[in-house]
């Protein structure tokens, strides 16, 4: 079942073209890599669908329904949330008053009964290390990430985008990541995370997406994508290229 | 029954330390009067009678309601017995008292906006005079009750408000603090401007509210103000809409995509402050009785900026509070070195710079931090009120 589609989904910022007609689907149950080299418009990709930054052309398509350009906040109530790159919190707030407000207002009015509990039980979903009244200003970058993670889940999410998640971490957090994420997924919520660590895209993801310059250049399940000689090209270097880069430069020497 | 009272000493010295730090009075120990010292321990009775059976009274519900803790309604009780107090039973005393519970509720509709939405409104002061000059020349001009004519200048300002909020709606921070400025500037430029409504610089005449010559229905009337719009903004931020204002306040790329529409929020905050201030701007121009563009300079703004700050941003409470002993300090400095115009001024930079820069959270942080925990339970009571789980 699709959730999903963007269709030649396209974001310029004034001549720059930072996503160039990206077309990708989504299916339920997903965990969809998406990878590309620095500055690839990965992020950019991301904050067009769910309307951070508004695409300048390009269809995004959610459980059949066009939400192209739609803010941010009513994405978040069509069940589409996201973690930033850089942990983004309320510095002010305690732990469990940042989930509040997604579970306040993220959610349908009346759906939820008790907000407490419901918040309470996200910060255990994500094993947050802390006590619930900690101020987030006082936490650190792996304590944030796991707060950010509970507050895009407390909105009750179909499509969750996560930015980096793993960027920063030691391996026995890396290990943590990947237990949740599959907990994530047992509950029926799709994920299309960016990701540079190729360790934890191989365990979680079944498909990949891969951008490069703003275009997409190669999306299907993870073996294949992984072994696409673009993709290995354009993402991990290619063996041709430094081989012609170094007979060149020993001909120089001569 | 005093002396009972007294010889309980470490609660009762305690807690009287602690109300002399706290509530909205500045003066020293002998003029606690003995009203004072009763109710304090009316409060104590009733704290401990509460821990007994745990049930919520009647009190409690009150404080609920209205936002108040114990040490708080014990203040506004100070507040309003304080006229008969010696040496605050003299006219011009009363006046500062007056100005300072202005300020104080200036402060109070200013940190709603500056401490919740994290947006400083510059033109907060020139909103103010904007009611007062509604107000003012629809008394003047139609002969318009001022009872009437005030909630007509909240109404005004509110629009005002409306207005302000949304054309900065696309601006964060110091931008949006900077077009509320220039609105302040434009507006301040208008009253100075279309002298043939608002006689420009020479001021406005407008009639008293009350024609008596005495000064106590209009401070009783300006503690009703500072309580009303205390009670009014509290129950605002305690409910959901508070948790969005702290949201946008803070983060606004976090609240939006945790589903909060920063539009309603913002332009809501922004109308509300400024229906506060149009009222109090009414209330300046009717007590006064002399309005001029200078009530909406931005030097006036800076000083409820400075209230609001040293008292402690997002707390609303801290502003009202530091208010009167500030007005006070700042009011017997202007009139000991009268022959130093503008000291005051250098003043109020000064302490701010100063609190900015060593203690940001203010007045009301060092409260909560230091003051607001005590081990014993009753002192606790006194005051928290009944204390609720999270939020």
């Amino acid at each position: 079942m699709i959730v999903l589609e963007t269709k030649n989904l396209t974001k310029q910022f004034g001549g720059l073209t930072a996503v160039n007609a990206v077309s990708m689907t989504l299916y339920k149950g997903d965990v969809m890599g998406l990878i590309g080299p620095n500055g690839a418009g990965k992020t950019t990709f991301i904050n067009a669908i769910t309307g951070l930054n508004p695409p300048t052309s390009g269809d995004v398509i959610f459980f059949g329904e066009n939400t192209t350009g739609l803010p941010p906040e009513k994405m978040c109530r069509k069940g589409i949330s996201r973690t930033f790159q850089i942990p983004s919190p309320f510095p002010k707030m305690s732990a469990i008053e940042s989930v509040m407000t997604a579970t306040v207002f993220g959610n349908p009015p009346g759906t939820i009964k008790d907000p407490v509990a419901h918040s309470r039980k996200m910060l255990e979903f994500v094993e947050f290390p802390m006590s619930e009244d900690v101020i987030s200003e006082q936490l650190n970058t792996v304590q944030l990430k796991r707060l950010d993670l509970a507050r895009a889940l407390a909105s009750n999410p179909k499509v969750l985008f996560m930015d980096e998640m793993a960027s920063g971490l030691s391996e026995g957090e890396l290990l943590d990541i990947m237990k949740i994420i599959r907990k994530i997924t047992g509950q029926g919520i799709s994920i299309l995370m960016v990701e540079h660590i190729m360790q934890l895209i191989m365990a979680v993801c079944n498909r990949l997406l891969c951008i490069q310059f703003g275009t997409k250049i190669a999306e299907g399940p993870k073996d294949e994508v992984a072994n696409d000689p673009k993709v290995t090209k354009a993402y991990l270097g290619s063996n041709t290229d430094e081989k012609n880069k170094a007979e060149e430069l020993v001909a120089e020497d001569n | 029954m005093e002396n009972i009272q007294k010889r309980q000493p470490v609660n009762t010295e305690k807690s009287r330390e602690k109300e002399n730090n706290s509530s909205i009075s500045k003066e020293s120990n002998q003029s606690l009067s003995k009203k004072g010292n009763q109710s304090l321990s009316k409060e104590r009775n009733q704290s401990i009678l509460k821990e007994g059976d745990q049930s919520i009274s009647t009190l409690d519900v009150f404080l609920e309601k209205t936002g108040f803790t114990p040490v708080g309604l014990l203040g506004v009780i100070l507040l309003l017995i304080m006229p008969f107090i010696p040496p605050f039973n003299q006219e011009y005393l009363l006046r500062w008292l007056i100005y300072a519970a202005f300020i104080a509720a200036m402060s109070v509709g200013f940190d709603f906006t500056a401490g919740y939405i994290n947006i400083v409104n510059f033109g907060y002061a020139a909103v103010m005079g904007y009611g007062g000059y509604t107000s003012s020349i629809l008394a003047i001009n139609l002969g318009l009750t001022p009872w009437i004519g005030i909630l007509i200048g909240g109404l005004n300002s509110a629009i005002l408000g409306l207005i302000i909020g949304m054309i900065s709606l696309r601006l964060r921070g110091i931008f949006a603090a900077c077009l509320s400025w220039f609105f302040g500037l434009a507006l301040m430029g208008l009253a100075t401007k279309l002298v043939w409504l608002t006689r420009g610089p020479l001021g406005l005449r407008v009639p008293r509210m009350f024609a008596t010559e005495s000064n106590i229905p209009f401070y009783y009337l300006v503690i009703i103000l500072l309580v009303a719009m205390y009670i009014l903004c509290k129950w605002v931020v305690k409910s959901k809409i508070g948790l969005a204002f702290q949201a946008i306040g803070q983060n606004m790329d976090a609240a939006r995509t945790s589903g909060i529409n920063p539009v309603f929020y913002r332009v809501f905050n922004f109308t509300l402050s400024c229906a506060l201030a149009g009222i109090l701007g009414g209330f300046y121009a009717h007590y006064y009785a002399i309005l001029t563009p200078e009530v909406m300079h931005t030097s006036k703004t800076v000083e409820v900026l400075a209230v609001a700050y040293i008292g402690g941003r997002g707390s609303l409470w801290g502003g009202a509070v530091i208010a009167f002993p500030f007005i006070f300090i700042m009011e017997i400095i202007r009139s000991t070195l009268s022959n130093l115009p503008g000291l005051n001024l250098i003043i109020y930079a000064m302490l701010l710079i100063l609190v900015m820069i060593y203690y940001p959270g203010g007045f009301s942080y060092f409260f909560d931090t230091h003051i607001r925990k005590p081990k014993n339970k009753a002192l606790r009571y006194f005051l928290n009120g009944r204390e609720t789980s999270a939020s």
